[in-house]
């Protein structure tokens, strides 16, 4: 902790002043004569009078929790662990086959002709796999 | 927000420091949260009071402050595996980068804070001081008078000005680790503080509640 040749005298004094905080701030005040009084009286005035906070031990330990979850997740997703959604990545291959969920699919399939007319073709070509025929026992039992 | 708080405090100049982690204070809770994660939970311990004591001074609001002190403390668990540890000998005995680190992210997520906060009507806070013993009330009562002052004169410096001041009187931080958190020069802090303490001297004089009427 220097100070330069070419430093200014508000350099100097705020060296001086530092000097005297560092002890001051170890509790074994020294160098006070150096340090103008109006400085000296406001420093030990702030060591001794400025209130610390500490949080709510509600709050430490529900963020401990927080901390602890995110900590067990996997280490090379740091954005699920703030809480940030994972970014979509691009695919080009086809999307696979996914399982029909009947109401589902009706209700939103209803909404448009589209959908309408692809229903009716479900229904005229029904498939054969054990999924579809469960499926297709469920309706039937729907509207008997 | 989380995320460009991180990303601020990992900027390349940074990284051309001399590599000189001997000195670190931290050194072995770092390493040990870095094998295990779930034992970041001894920094965070360490830590959460002053980091939120910052918030508060910052922020002046307990939820804020909460806030920001939640999004600092999950922003470095999960920057930790790319945190550098960098004492220098001019950080001196005891000195830790893992705190000058942790309150560079406080000091973003707080200053993203104080920018949506500008949009809505500032919440006043008093400083809630500790429990008075029933039989010393009256010494109590100055007391609780005089930090109001002080907490109060302290708010209305400016900037880094008062940053730098809460950092070396409330968390009691060395002036190179100030400058550290705050990008500037030792020199440049230990004015910073200087000129805080005039202004602040100058406050409790108008105020009447100057040296002069102290013992």
């Amino acid at each position: 902790m220097t100070v330069g040749p070419g430093a200014r005298d508000g350099e100097i004094e705020a060296f001086v002043v530092d000097r005297y905080l560092e002890t001051l701030l170890a509790r074994e005040p020294r160098g006070a004569a150096d340090v103008a009084t109006e400085v000296r009286t406001t420093a030990d005035r702030l060591v001794q009078d400025l209130p610390r906070f500490h949080p709510s031990f509600r709050f430490v330990d529900d963020l401990a929790a927080r901390l602890a979850t995110a900590a067990a997740g996997p280490r090379d997703d740091p954005g699920r662990l703030i809480g940030f959604p994972p970014i979509p990545v691009r695919d080009d291959r086809p999307a696979p086959v996914r399982p029909v969920v009947i109401g589902g699919v009706l209700t939103s399939a209803a909404l448009s002709l589209a959908g309408a007319a692809y229903v009716a073709w479900r229904r005229g070509h029904p498939p054969a796999g054990p999924m579809s025929r469960a499926v297709r026992a469920v309706a039937r039992a729907r509207t008997a | 927000m989380v995320r460009s708080a991180l990303r601020k405090t990992t900027r390349p100049e940074a990284a051309a420091r001399p590599h000189l982690a001997h000195l670190d204070l931290d050194r072995a809770l770092v390493e040990a949260a870095r094998a295990d994660p779930a034992r970041f939970d001894a920094l965070y311990r360490k830590y959460v009071a002053h980091v939120y004591t910052f918030a508060v001074y910052e922020l002046r609001d307990h939820h804020d402050a909460e806030d920001a002190t939640a999004r600092t403390f999950l922003a470095a668990l999960a920057g930790l595996p790319r945190f550098r540890e960098r004492a220098r000998p001019e950080d001196g005995e005891g000195a830790s980068t893992f705190r000058i680190w942790l309150f560079r992210i406080a000091r973003n997520v707080i200053n993203e804070r104080r920018r949506m906060g500008r949009r809505r009507p500032e919440a006043a806070l008093d400083p809630e001081l500790d429990a008075a013993a029933p039989d010393d009330l009256e010494a109590a009562v100055v007391r609780r008078e005089t930090a109001e002052t002080a907490w109060r004169a302290v708010g209305r410096l400016r900037g880094d000005r008062r940053r730098a001041v809460v950092l070396r009187f409330v968390n009691e931080l060395s002036t190179p680790e100030i400058g550290a958190i705050l990008g500037r020069s030792d020199g440049a802090v230990r004015v910073l503080i200087h000129r805080g303490l005039r202004a602040v001297a100058r406050d409790l004089l108008r105020s009447g509640d100057g040296h002069e009427g102290r013992a």
